[in-house]
C-alpha cells in the first residue's frame, strides 16, 4: 500500500494543472494590484503604433470577445476569447503566459506588466 | 469445350487473374486520399497550429523544415519562438515525415521531387505541386472571407490538422 500512495499522489497531481479563470485572475492579482475590469477593457480595443501585423487585439480576437475571431495575416479562424464562449479560455497558466508573451509583442512591441495581465483577465472574465 | 478452343484452364486463370486485380484495387487507398502523417501527440497542433494549419510535415522537404526552425524568431515577420524541448521535439518530428523523409509515401515523393535540390522552400503555396493541385481554384475563391489566402488550408480541408487533405473532405465555405 506505502508503494501505491506516490502513483496516488501522481493521480491526484495531473489534473491541478488545469485551473479556472478565477483562480489564474487571483495568481495574476498576487503579481500585480487588484484588477481593473475598465482598464483591461481598455488595452482590449486600444489601438497601438508599435503593433507589425496587428495593431490591436480587436484586430484578430474581433471588437466582441465572444465571437470566432481571424489572424489578420493568415486568415486562420481563432476560438472565442471569452471563458463564457469558449470554455478551455484561461484555465491552463503555461498558455496564458504564452499567448500574453507572444501577443504584447506582436501588438505593443513590449512585454504586458503583471497589472495589464491582471486587467487583461478580470476583463475577459467579466464578459458575460 | 466449345468451338472458340477456350478450355477450362484459361477460365481458371482469367478468373485468378479479375480476382488477383480486384484485390490489389481493394487495398491500394482511393485516389483522392492524400493522407499525410502527422507528428504524435498534440505538441505539434498547439505549438504550429495556433496561428496557421498545422501544416503536414510532408509538404515540404526536411531542408525546407530546418530553415524554418532555425528562423523561428522571424517567422515571417513575427516572434514564434519556441522553449527548447519543443523545438527539438518538432524539428525531429519535421524531419522524419518529410517529404525527403524516410517514410515518404508516393505523393510526398512526387512533392520533394519537383522541388530542386538547392532551394528550400518556406511557403508550401509556391511550391510546383501545391500549384499543380489548385490550378482550378480561381481567385474569388481564394479572396472569400473565410479563406483569405490560398495558405489557409484548414478553410477548405477541414481535417488538414490531421494531415487529411483528399478532396472527399474539402469544404469550401460559402461567399
Amino acid at each position: 500500500m506505502k508503494r501505491l500512495i506516490p502513483l496516488f499522489a501522481l493521480c491526484i497531481g495531473l489534473p491541478a494543472a488545469a485551473q479556472t479563470p478565477q483562480l489564474i485572475l487571483e495568481s495574476l492579482v498576487a503579481k500585480a494590484g487588484p484588477a481593473s475590469v475598465a482598464r483591461g477593457e481598455q488595452l482590449y480595443r486600444g489601438k497601438s503604433k508599435a503593433g507589425k501585423t496587428a495593431d490591436s487585439c480587436v484586430a484578430c480576437h474581433t471588437e466582441n470577445p465572444k465571437a470566432v475571431g481571424q489572424h489578420v495575416k493568415t486568415f486562420k479562424a481563432i476560438d472565442p476569447l471569452a471563458p463564457v464562449a469558449q470554455k478551455d479560455r484561461f484555465t491552463d497558466p503555461a498558455k496564458v503566459e504564452k499567448w500574453f508573451k507572444r501577443n504584447c509583442q506582436e501588438v505593443l512591441d513590449r512585454p504586458c506588466t503583471p497589472q495589464e495581465k491582471a486587467d487583461f483577465t478580470a476583463y475577459m472574465i467579466s464578459v458575460k | 469445350m466449345n468451338d472458340y478452343g477456350i478450355t477450362w484452364k484459361h477460365l481458371a486463370s482469367l478468373i485468378l487473374a479479375v480476382g488477383a486485380t480486384a484485390l490489389v484495387i481493394e487495398q491500394a487507398p482511393a485516389g483522392d486520399e492524400a493522407i499525410f502523417p502527422m507528428p504524435a501527440g498534440k505538441t505539434y497542433v498547439n505549438e504550429c497550429g495556433s496561428c496557421h494549419t498545422a501544416f503536414a510535415p510532408g509538404l515540404l522537404p526536411a531542408r525546407s523544415w530546418r530553415r524554418m526552425m532555425a528562423e523561428l524568431a522571424n517567422h515571417f515577420g513575427e516572434d514564434a519562438s519556441l522553449d527548447e524541448p519543443q523545438h527539438l521535439a518538432i524539428l525531429k518530428d519535421l524531419e522524419s515525415l518529410a517529404a525527403d523523409g524516410p517514410q515518404a509515401n508516393l505523393r510526398m515523393r512526387r512533392i520533394s521531387a519537383a522541388i530542386p535540390a538547392n532551394a528550400a522552400p518556406q511557403r508550401i503555396i509556391e511550391t510546383g505541386y501545391f500549384k499543380y493541385m489548385h490550378d482550378e481554384v480561381p481567385r474569388h475563391i481564394w479572396q472569400r472571407k473565410k479563406i483569405g489566402t490560398p495558405g489557409n488550408c484548414i478553410a477548405c480541408h477541414i481535417r488538414a490538422n490531421e494531415g487529411r487533405y483528399g478532396q472527399g473532405e474539402v469544404r469550401i465555405p460559402p461567399p
